[in-house]
Parts: C-alpha cells; sequence; structure tokens
C-alpha cells in the first residue's frame, strides 16, 4: 500500500460505511414507525377525526389526551385500557345506533364505567391495547370477550338474588333448579336438590312394561308425525326425567329392579261396595268423573294435552306431571290410595290431600283410569315378564352407575356425591381447559356449553349426562345461569361485591301449620319469599283480605280474576278447617305498618261512596282494567265483591302505594288526594255480590247483611 | 464491485421489512364477529319469523312493557287474551308505526309519565311517572320504536344542533 493512501478509504469501504448509517437510521425509525401506527392511536386520532365532524366537537375533545387511557380499580383487579379506543363511552350525545363503534356510548346501566370497569361485565383483556388481544382468544390472552348476548351472565356472578333486570339469568336458573342440575353437578346458589319420586315402592305403582317405556322414551305424547312437541322443550314444559343412552338389555335390567321395588305396601282403600254398585253400571260415571275432576282444578297443577287443529299443546300448570296418559300407567289400587293421601306413598310429595267424599273418589278415579289412557302406549314393547336374579342384580348396579341415585331416592341406595363435575366455576373457564374431542364447533366456552348440553356424548365420548330437549330460547338462558357460574370472586377484594341470596322461610305453627302442609299452600303460593309463584303472594293476605271472606272462599273458591285458567282447587275444605286457615292468616300473617283500625267503616258516608262512584268511572276510568257488574277489564281483579272482601286499611293503603304492598303490582301509583282515597275506599266497600248478584255461584254465601265493613 | 446488487438488495429488503412491521397489524383487526351479537330479539309481531335484534337500552324496554303494558296495547298477552277489546277508544298497538312514529319521543314520554288525561286523551291511560323511573320509561319507548312496523326514523333535522356533518 502507498504511503499517500495510508489512513485514505477505499471507495468499497465508503460505500459499507454508508449503507450501514442508513441501515442503523432505518432500523432506528422502525420503532417509532411502529409506535404511530400502533392500532389504538389510530382509534385516537380517528376518534379526532370523527369528533370535528361533529357540532359538539368541543364537549367530544374536552377530556382528550393522545395517550393510553386507563380505569385502575385495584380493589377490584380491573385494569382496563378499553376506554382508549372506546372513547365515546360516556358521551351521552354518542348514543345513536348511526355512530360508529368503536364510539358509541355505552347504554346507561346502574354501574358507572369509571368506577366499575369493563371487563367486570363484558369479560376479555383489560390491559390490551389490539382489537384482537382484548376482544377474542389469542395465543397470549385466552380470556375472550362475553357475546352480548349472554351478558346476563355477568350480573349473576356478583347478585346471587335474582334481579328484575336480568330476565334470561333468571329463566335459566329457574330451568338448572327445575330440571335438578344440581343432584349430579355442584353449582352455586343451588344446594337443596328438588327431589324426584321416591321409587322404593314403585312396583306398586306402575307395571314393568311401563317402566321400560318410560326409559326408553320419557316423553309420552306425540304429535301426529309422531314427532314430540309437547312436553318436549317446545310447549315450555320438559318432563324433568331426561333421556338416557341406554342399551336393551340396560333398559330390561333397570326395568327388572325397578319393578321389584315394594318396600312399603300401598295403603289400600276399598271404595264402599254401595258406591261401586250405584255408579259402575252408570253411564254418567266417566262424564261426571271429568266434571269433578275439573271443577276441582286439578290442571292448575298437572296438564293434560289437547290436540286441536293438527296442533297438540299442553294445557294446565306445571308443578305436577302432566296426565294424558295416566291411565295406562298406574295401578288403580294405587291411585286410589294416593289420591287419599299422597304423603303415604311419597314423604316429599307436593300434592294437597283433599277431603274426598267416596263417591268423587270412585267418580275421579275412574274417569282418570278409563279416559286419560292410550291404547297403543305398550303395545310395542316387548313381553318381560318377572324380572330374573341376574336383571336385578344388574339393574342395581345401573342404578348407581347411571346416577339414577342423583335423583331418585330408593331403599338403601343413598344420592351419589359428587356424581358429576363440580361447575360452580365453569363460567370462568377457558376454552383450553374444555375438552372438544372431535366436535367440530368453536373453540370457546359458550359453545362448548351449547354443544354440552343438546348432545353430550359430541364432546365426550365418555360422558354420563343424559340428553334433553331444549328450545333456543331456554338453552341459551341456562347457557346464561352456566357462564355465571364463575366461582368464588377473583380476588378476596371483590367478595364483598358478592350479593349473597337471603335464605326465605315461613315456619307456621299450631293447628294452621298442620293444614299449610296438607293442603301444600307453599306450592303455589309465597309467604315471605317462600313458597311457589303460580298464584297471588299470601305475605300480607291478613291485612288484605276480611276474615269471613277468606273462610268462605276456601270452602268454596271462585275467581276473582276473569282471565286466569289456572285457579285455586277445589280442596273439598271442611268448614272447621277453613275457619283455622281464616283465623290464622287474618291474625299471624300482615303488613306491620297497616292498622286495621285506622279507618272507621263509619266514617264512610253514602256521599263519600257516590263521589267515589264518580271518581271511579269518570275521573279515573278504574273500569280500564276493573270488572264490576258486568262491564269493565280484565286486567286487574274484579271488584263485585270488594266491600266483602278487602279490608278499608288495605284499601286506603293500596291507593297511596300499591308498590309497597306488592312490589310488582301493575296497578300504576297515583296522585289521589286524602279525599279521593277516602271516597273511592267508601264506594269500593259498597259493593257486594249478595246485592249486586254478579258472582251467581258466590251469591249463595255471599254476605248480604248490611254489616260494618271494617272487622 | 461485485457485491453491489446483493447491497441494494439488501437496502430494499430492509426498507420492505420495516414497512412490513410497522404496517402488518392493519391486516390483523378482526371484523365483528359472532362475538357481538345482539343482546336480545324480539319477533317482528307481523311476521313471527323474523327477529328484531334489541340493545340493551330496547331489551329492558321489552321486559317493562310485557310487565305493565302488553295488556292493553297487544292483541296477546303472555298470560291469554288481552284486555285492548275493552277499553274505548281502542288503544294503539305498541308496534303500530303509522300511529305512533309521528309522535315525539318526549310526547311518548308525557302521556306515559302523566296520563292520557293529562294530555287530553283518554283517563283510560293512567299515569305511570310514579310506578316506572325516568329511565324505564324512555326504555319502553326505545323499544317502541325498535317494534315498530313500519319502521321508525328518528326525525332528521338537518342543521340543527343534532345533526351528524356528511
Amino acid at each position: 500500500m502507498p504511503a499517500e493512501e495510508m489512513g485514505k478509504l477505499s471507495d468499497r469501504l465508503r460505500l459499507t460505511f454508508a449503507v450501514s448509517t442508513v441501515l442503523c437510521v432505518l432500523v432506528l425509525a422502525i420503532s417509532p414507525v411502529k409506535d404511530y401506527r400502533a392500532e389504538w392511536k389510530q382509534y385516537k386520532r380517528s376518534f379526532v377525526r370523527f369528533a370535528q365532524g361533529r357540532p359538539d366537537t368541543k364537549r367530544l375533545l374536552a377530556d382528550y389526551s393522545p395517550n393510553i387511557d386507563q380505569v385502575w380499580l385495584p380493589g377490584m383487579n380491573v385494569t382496563d385500557r378499553c376506554t382508549t379506543c372506546h372513547q365515546g363511552v360516556s358521551q351521552p350525545s354518542l348514543a345513536e345506533a348511526s355512530v360508529p363503534q368503536p364510539f358509541r356510548a355505552h347504554p346507561p346501566i346502574p354501574h358507572n364505567v369509571r368506577d366499575w370497569g369493563c371487563t367486570i361485565c363484558h369479560r376479555g383483556q383489560g390491559p390490551a391495547t389490539e382489537v384482537a388481544e382484548a376482544h377474542e382468544t389469542t395465543l397470549a390472552w385466552e380470556k375472550p370477550i362475553l357475546p352480548a348476548h349472554y351478558l346476563q351472565a355477568s350480573c349473576g356472578s356478583c347478585h346471587q338474588a335474582n334481579i328484575k333486570e336480568t330476565p334470561q339469568l333468571v329463566r335459566g336458573r329457574e330451568l338448572l333448579a327445575y330440571l335438578n342440575c344440581q343432584g349430579c353437578h355442584k353449582l352455586a346458589g343451588l344446594e337443596h336438590p328438588a327431589l324426584g319420586p321416591d321409587l322404593s315402592s314403585v312396583g306398586y305403582k306402575v307395571s314393568r312394561e311401563w317402566i321400560y317405556k318410560w326409559l326408553k322414551e320419557p316423553r309420552t305424547v306425540l304429535d301426529k308425525d309422531g314427532n314430540i312437541t309437547v312436553n318436549g322443550y317446545e310447549s315450555g314444559d320438559e318432563s324433568r326425567m331426561p333421556k338416557f343412552r341406554l342399551k336393551e338389555e340396560e333398559i330390561k335390567a333397570l326395568s327388572g329392579f325397578l319393578s321389584v321395588q315394594k318396600a312399603k305396601p300401598i295403603e289400600t282403600y276399598k271404595i264402599p261396595p254401595g258406591v261401586v254398585a250405584a255408579w259402575s253400571k252408570n253411564p254418567e260415571l266417566i262424564s261426571q268423573g271429568e266434571v269433578r275432576f275439573r271443577q276441582m282444578m286439578c290442571t292448575t297443577c298437572h296438564p293434560l294435552s289437547v290436540t286441536r287443529a293438527g296442533e297438540t299443546k299442553l294445557i294446565g300448570g306445571n308443578i305436577g306431571p302432566e296426565l294424558t296418559k295416566v291411565g295406562t300407567k298406574v295401578n288403580e289400587l294405587w291411585l286410589i290410595a294416593w289420591l287419599r293421601n299422597p304423603k303415604g306413598y311419597l314423604e316429599h310429595a307436593n300434592m294437597p290431600r283433599y277431603g274426598w267424599s267416596d263417591e268423587d273418589l270412585y267418580k275421579v278415579s275412574q274417569y282418570v283410569m278409563n279416559k286419560l289412557t292410550d291404547s297403543d302406549l305398550l303395545t310395542n314393547i316387548p313381553q318381560l315378564g318377572a324380572a330374573t336374579d341376574e336383571e336385578v342384580k344388574m339393574g342395581k348396579r345401573l342404578f348407581a352407575e347411571k346416577g339414577c341415585a342423583s335423583c331418585h331416592s330408593l331403599n338403601g341406595l343413598g344420592t351419589q356425591k359428587d356424581f358429576g363435575p363440580d361447575l360452580t366455576a365453569l363460567g370462568g373457564k377457558n376454552a383450553s381447559e374444555l375438552e372438544f374431542s372431535k366436535a367440530k364447533i368453536q373453540h370457546n366456552l359458550v359453545s362448548y356449553i351449547q354443544t354440552k348440553l343438546q348432545d353430550p356424548v359430541s364432546v365426550n365420548p365418555a360422558a354420563r349426562m343424559p340428553e334433553y330437549s331444549w328450545n333456543q330460547a331456554d338453552l341459551e338462558a341456562v347457557t346464561t345461569a352456566l357462564l355465571s357460574q364463575t366461582g368464588p370472586a377473583p380476588t378476596s377484594a371483590l367478595q364483598h361485591l358478592v350479593l349473597a341470596k337471603k335464605d326465605a322461610s315461613f315456619q307456621p305453627v299450631g293447628a294452621f301449620a298442620e293444614l299449610y302442609e296438607r293442603y301444600k299452600c307453599y306450592a303455589c303460593h309465597k309467604f315471605d319469599g317462600y313458597g311457589g309463584t303460580l298464584a297471588p303472594d299470601l305475605s300480607y293476605e291478613g291485612s288484605r283480605a276480611q276474615k269471613k271472606w277468606i273462610a268462605e272462599f276456601l270452602q268454596n273458591p271462585q275467581t276473582i280474576r276473569p282471565t286466569l285458567i289456572l285457579r285455586m282447587p277445589q280442596f273439598n275444605m271442611s268448614e272447621q278447617n277453613a275457619g283455622i286457615v281464616a283465623d290464622y292468616l287474618a291474625l299471624a300473617v300482615q303488613k306491620p305498618d297497616i292498622d286495621p283500625t285506622s279507618v272507621d267503616a263509619k266514617q264512610l258516608t253514602p256521599q263519600m261512596a257516590a263521589m267515589g262512584k264518580q271518581l271511579y268511572e269518570v275521573k279515573y276510568q278504574c273500569q280500564s282494567c276493573h270488572t264490576i257488574g258486568g262491564t269493565g277489564g280484565y286486567v286487574g281483579p274484579n271488584l263485585n265483591n270488594a266491600g266483602n272482601w278487602l279490608t278499608t286499611a288495605w284499601i286506603e293503603a293500596w291507593l297511596r302505594n300499591p308498590q309497597a304492598l306488592q312490589p310488582d303490582t301493575i296497578e300504576p301509583r297515583r296522585n289521589f288526594t286524602e279525599d279521593e282515597i277516602r271516597a273511592l275506599t267508601a264506594y269500593l266497600m259498597t259493593l257486594r255480590t249478595g246485592i249486586k248478584q254478579q258472582n251467581t255461584k258466590n251469591a249463595a254465601n255471599g254476605s248480604t247483611s248490611g254489616q260494618g265493613a271494617g272487622r | 464491485m461485485i457485491r453491489k446488487p446483493a447491497m441494494v438488495a439488501f437496502l430494499v429488503g430492509s426498507v420492505l421489512c420495516a414497512a412490513w412491521l410497522s404496517g402488518c397489524k392493519k391486516t390483523a383487526a378482526v371484523t365483528p364477529s359472532q362475538a357481538f351479537g345482539s343482546y336480545d330479539t324480539e319477533p317482528d309481531w307481523n311476521d313471527a319469523t323474523k327477529l328484531i335484534s334489541l340493545g340493551y337500552e330496547e331489551s329492558q324496554g321489552r321486559r317493562v312493557f310485557y310487565q305493565y303494558c302488553v295488556w292493553c296495547h297487544a292483541d296477546a298477552t303472555p298470560a291469554g287474551p288481552s284486555n285492548r277489546s275493552n277499553v274505548t277508544p281502542t288503544p294503539a298497538l305498541m308496534n303500530d308505526g303509522e300511529k305512533l312514529n309521528g309522535e315525539s319521543d318526549e310526547y311518548m314520554q308525557n302521556i306515559i309519565t302523566l296520563g292520557g288525561s293529562a294530555l287530553g286523551k283518554s283517563a283510560m291511560m293512567p299515569p305511570y311517572g310514579k310506578t316506572l323511573s325516568p329511565d324505564e320509561i324512555k326504555q319502553v319507548i326505545a323499544f317502541t320504536r325498535a317494534i315498530a312496523q313500519p319502521a321508525y326514523q328518528k326525525p332528521g333535522r338537518p342543521g340543527s344542533q343534532y345533526a351528524t356533518k356528511p
């Protein structure tokens, strides 16, 4: 190398340096460019452009910052950056559906986004700053956002008591309890299993053939095409017995095993031969039996299927089992014993013990055995004969293995603990924790739950879970309820947010307690939050109704609400028993803040009543909902007998504020003045069927005396 | 100078690479999938096979409607026949767009809150202002708008402070 060239760079080296410098700069530039083009920054800028195109730019951009926006609530484990892109979340002017997402305002809800964050309800990844990572399952982050349709599940994670704003969740929880899911699974908020019938003495009740049929196809009412349209979910009244995937020999073994279960002989009752002789040849026997069956309002609890114009429908309540084909099912001796005393056969029966005359018992049982039948029901059943020892042994093993014992108790075989998986934390599971087997479904929790509910084997070939037939709405409701089972609160700090369910109980005492149990008042009526929902809440019945009226009503219930199909059954209650119930309700089942002496009936003058009539008919037009005489609406109860039925104190309290007495009543609260209230009360107290002769059935025992209205 | 083309290729490659690194995320953005489905649905009253999707507010309105209003403002109720035929003048069906689309939200709110007689209409429509909260009343109106046939269109007021610029 010549000396003059020492220290000089060759062209090649220069080029190398130049290129590497440019490269260095470029590489360094990648990071800022990437940062500038970050997804969330694009949304930030596009929000500014969007706001500038609107007239209220200034307000929309008032607290704009170009940085990541974050709701940080350490106490609740919330770090939500959702508002970085969802910048209009709390801008009321952006509520329109025409506002493009992600800028639309959140609909007003009781929980403010600044105090609660987003992921508490919507789930998804709070800290994520990219659309995919925030909303969907990615490799790094698994929890996807909860589909809007199942959002009520999140309400249920904290609100363990039902709230009115979440009908879908409430329905789902109802179904979980109704179908006794907690028999096999552990579920939060469902501790008490709703048992199916005790099978200890089932051999006396049904034949082996019927058990065989039932195990094969637990729905017995089919439409003309042979499809199950009733007692399947389409009617809303699923038979609680699901369908198990049993092999032929398993069904034979189980039916054999059950047919020999005769632990406790039935209390046979022989209908006096005189009654039988008088009626058995009478052509009216069956039709009179049907009339009694209808009069006693059996259909208030038990549905019957009715086919009209090719469409099969179940009509009636769903408290008791469907009875369309029960005559082919049960043994006549058992039926008579059951009707006389349900508790004699089944300790936890929900069926009231009616007071029967021998004649009625004979007529109704003959009607049930001869008319509610289906001669085709058992035709395709193989001749089974008596069960062999082997079948009984195998049946006993299957009874435990298949989980029958989870719902049905049977002598010597108790329920199995933790038969199915614990589901208390199912709603918080990640897709990777679930088994999808070969099912061709999306790998996420919602589709897993729905597939499992519809076809348990498809996601787990070894599943023991039986099959249910759901309609779409119920499937979604149950899915919502299961998604709400998110286990204990994620951190102990969150535990205080959980609103526990109140334990309701109503413990009557004395002679009434016995009657309460005998007539199963709680199957339909609620007392202090405990009991059924079919009939009016009776927690304040003593404040509402007059004692005399209660006693008369119990002996001869009539319809207060004109459109009701499901009505109070005719218990054939004795005068003495009706008196005991009326006494107890009138004295012990009261609303403490209604003072029965607050209104003196003597103050109510005919002038007041005349003014009340004017108010009722002209100013307030109450007849739009209530019936007096033959005219008026069908929404509220008819007031024909209000003077004998209601207490003055109750009417006044009710007119002041109906919701205070019955929170979900639809009668609106009005602006009545005290004078108007007094006048309306005076008018209502003059309404008595004894005078008006409206309710012919009740007229006989309706009071005609002009005694004071207040007790 | 034999390696010059290789250099150029490398340069071009690195620039492309940088562009890709910074721009790749744009294509990865997700499109709204089933995960963003509607909150609730209501079958079209005239055509039960058609489902109208409801947002949160409309769905709450649906709940209020089926508790308080359905008895007179629909032809069938969940509990059997409706009371509509017993009331004169006959109440409007809640999905009757021809009748209700012309009424403003404010008017609807007033008639629900104050009742018919306060607005010179039938006293058979009772006031619900003390029974329902203002939010619930708004929700019922939102539900009415959602199920309206013909469909409800918010009155456009071009040039007013509520209009969006194109």
